[in-house]
């Protein structure tokens, strides 16, 4: 018992990590920008496809590909929000159903995209370090897990960094906290809200390629993605890098309790019935005040 | 900027769909490829194309009709049955025709929804009058299409929705072949009881996806395995998404089972094949549900994949006549290596329907029934007899990836290769 514990929790805690970096781009567009953009999932399974193909057509790993894909996304995300979710905010009457729709729209066709560019069949990468294990006393810690806890700690300490340390990232903070004293101060709002909707996208590539690390993909896979993403956001509260890395901690490692203590079967009862209460006595999330 | 919907309505919506999406998970039936006790016989009359020109086919086509998914998600399956279909009508065509008449298909494309599927099938036996059905896929349209064609008294081939479709007092609906989850097995249970007892393993860890098919393969498992005298040690039933397959392994390895049946499909069974690596836990058997079939378990996960036991109803190294000149069709029409295990059904069910036809001498519906009931029929997926509940005697091959290719290991006389057992360490 004490061993499955110890295995359970350790790998839930490290597959706590990728939900957590693939989480945190969602929550900041949201947050700061009022995006809910639910094709932010297509991006990371687009990512998760680069880099496969990287490391099948060229032979590079697809973490060595993330320096490339960064700014790439980054431009990708700046472009979609001057070009469509500024003209959306323009007509629209409530920004978050109509960017939630625009981007449900944008979603299935970059799945079809996808399926054209790679066909729907399932995909699972298999990197130089896929079958690697870290022994710790009886504990076996898988490297692809490790790797993936890794991404998502830099990232999210990066975007912390970001924040805090700054000029931008406290604007940034500024306008998710108080968008019109921002405006009021001489922040550039479009200008904060495209460059933090542009980081977002930008996470949504390292989330894919630390879920493709873990999980097999296809063009589909996006919406399963998606579901992992509303958990952590509904735990973390919107706009909060903390709380979603927080947030997805804590799902990875509730799993991994109640899969010892508990039918597997019953996890996601667990999961829910802890949700549905939070939801009721926290709807601001976990670390928002 | 206004935002009228609440970021609090917006997380219990967010909430919401979790909660639906876990609901369609458990409800979703994909592909599913089950095993038979008696594997069929090889055909008596052969279905291959013709030799010498027949005369061409006169008069009215004979118009037959269905649904099937050719864009959504099951399009890739989707599309082979209707390969399939379009090749037995051609060949059908250049043999003569069907009573002597030429044969129309008329497929829709039912977008993967099964609500689709069961509007379609109606506007084909309504508004389309269709002399004939031709079966929809998967499963769930399948079971939900045939009580449609009950009720409209219309023969119906097809792969069926599982025991439980065919548990409904229908009298028109055939599977031939079925897939069957509940037969998923019957070709391991065979060979298991095949070796001698000391041999066999002891001790069986199920881990089952939390869905109908899943169900319908856990179903006769502790019997059969009882049967055998391997005790079950742990069985569990998972949801997917599955987080995290380290808990189901770990389970396993701490309950020192030595067969461990992943009944799942290919995502959640590629997790816990690689959990299995990483935590060196490697039993002297691994049976895997429907994923291990599929082309991608080998292609995608290479040696890893290897030496796991399944089942199909269908391969396109089986004995029957007709399979192999299907295999060279799929390479040079569809470039594909051999003929795709739904490519084999779909032409499979269509010559279930022709024999049906040709036996009775009729398009009459009832008269159709009551010969395939009444007689044996050959196709491409073997020769079957049918029972008042329009199913074959179960049967089910058992199959072993070797050497990345996907293998018939029993009944014996179906053999392509020696089975490996007990399953070598990993990495050799």
């Amino acid at each position: 018992m004490l061993y499955e514990l110890a295995q359970s929790l350790t790998s839930g805690l490290l597959i706590g990590g990728a939900l957590a970096v693939l989480s945190v781009g969602f929550s900041m567009a949201w947050g700061i920008t009022h995006v809910l953009n639910v094709a932010h999932c297509a991006f990371a399974v687009l990512a998760a496809y680069l880099g496969y193909w990287a490391l099948n057509r060229w032979g590079i790993d697809p973490l060595l590909a993330l320096p490339i894909m960064l700014p790439a996304f980054f431009l990708l995300g700046v472009a979609m929000h001057t070009l469509l979710i500024r003209a959306t905010a323009r007509r629209a009457h409530d920004l978050g159903l109509a960017t939630m729709v625009l981007t449900f729209g944008l979603g299935v066709v970059m799945e079809n995209g996808m399926l054209l560019a790679w066909t729907p069949d399932p995909r699972v990468l298999k990197t130089a370090y896929s079958a690697l294990t870290l022994r710790v006393g009886p504990v076996i810690v898988q490297a692809p897990h490790l790797i993936a806890f890794g991404l998502a700690v830099i990232t999210i300490g990066a975007l912390y960094l970001f924040a805090e340390r700054t000029f931008m990232g406290k604007a940034v903070r500024a306008v998710w906290q108080q968008p019109m004293g921002a405006a009021l101060s001489g922040i550039d709002l479009d200008r904060v809200t495209t460059i933090a909707y542009g980081m977002a996208v930008a996470t949504a590539a390292v989330g894919g390629v630390a879920m493709s690390l873990l999980y097999t993909f296809d063009p589909a896979t996006h919406l399963s993605w998606l579901v992992y993403v509303f958990l952590v956001v509904i735990l973390g509260g919107v706009g909060s890098m903390l709380g979603s890395a927080l947030a997805g901690l804590i799902i990875g490692l509730i799993i991994g309790i109640s899969s010892v203590f508990i039918p597997l079967a019953w996890n996601n009862l667990v999961l829910s019935g802890l949700l549905i209460v939070l939801l009721l006595l926290r709807p601001q999330g976990l670390l928002q005040r | 900027m206004t935002h009228h919907t609440s970021r609090r309505q917006m997380l219990w919506a967010m909430l919401g769909a979790w909660i639906v999406a876990l609901t369609v998970g458990a409800c979703s039936q994909a592909p599913a490829a089950p095993a038979p006790t008696t594997a069929p016989a090889a055909p008596t009359t052969a279905p291959a194309a013709p030799t010498t020109a027949p005369a061409a086919p006169q008069g009215a086509a004979i118009k037959i009709g269905c649904s099937l998914p050719l864009t959504g998600a099951f399009a890739d399956t989707g599309v082979w049955v209707q390969r399939g279909y379009e090749q037995w009508a051609e060949d059908v065509n250049a043999a003569g025709g069907l009573l002597g008449r030429p044969v129309e298909l008329t497929i829709y494309d039912d977008e993967s929804k099964t609500e689709n599927a069961v509007n379609l099938l109606n506007r084909v036996i309504s508004v389309d009058q269709a002399d004939l059905l031709c079966g929809g896929y998967p499963g769930t349209a399948a079971a939900a299409q045939m009580a449609v064609a009950e009720k409209n008294q219309k023969v119906y081939v097809s792969m069926g929705g599982h025991m439980a479709s065919f548990s409904q007092g229908f009298t028109y609906v055939f599977g031939a072949p079925p897939l069957m989850g509940q037969w998923w097995y019957e070709g391991l249970y065979g060979w298991l009881a095949s070796l001698p007892e000391a041999e066999r393993p002891k001790k069986a860890a199920i881990f089952t996806i939390n869905n109908p098919v899943g169900a319908a393969i856990l179903e006769p498992m502790p019997e059969e395995l009882s049967a055998l005298n391997i005790e079950i040690v742990v069985n569990e039933r998972y949801d997917v998404p599955l987080t995290d397959a380290a808990p189901l392994v770990t389970k396993a390895k701490g309950a020192e089972a030595d067969i461990f049946f992943a009944n799942g499909f290919f995502p959640d069974s590629v997790q816990i094949v690689k959990a299995m690596r990483a935590l060196d836990y490697n039993p002297r058997l691994i049976a895997q549900g429907v994923g291990s079939i599929i082309p991608a378990w080998v292609q995608e996960l290479g040696a890893d994949g290897y030496y796991v036991f399944s089942g199909t109803a269908v391969h396109p190294s089986l004995p029957f006549e007709g399979i192999s000149r299907l295999n060279d069709v799929a390479s040079t029409k569809y470039n594909a290596p051999v003929a795709p295990i739904y490519f084999i059904f779909g032409y499979a069910w269509m010559q279930a329907l022709q024999r049906g036809v040709e036996g009775a001498q009729t398009l009459d519906q009832t008269a159709i029934r009551d010969w395939l009931k009444a007689n044996q029929i050959s196709t491409v997926a073997g020769t079957f007899t049918f029972d008042e509940r329009g199913l074959p005697p179960s049967y089910n091959y058992l199959t072993q990836v070797i050497d990345g290719k996907v293998e018939l290991i029993w009944p014996p006389d179906v053999r392509t290769k020696d089975p490996i057992y007990p399953k070598p360490a990993w990495g050799q």
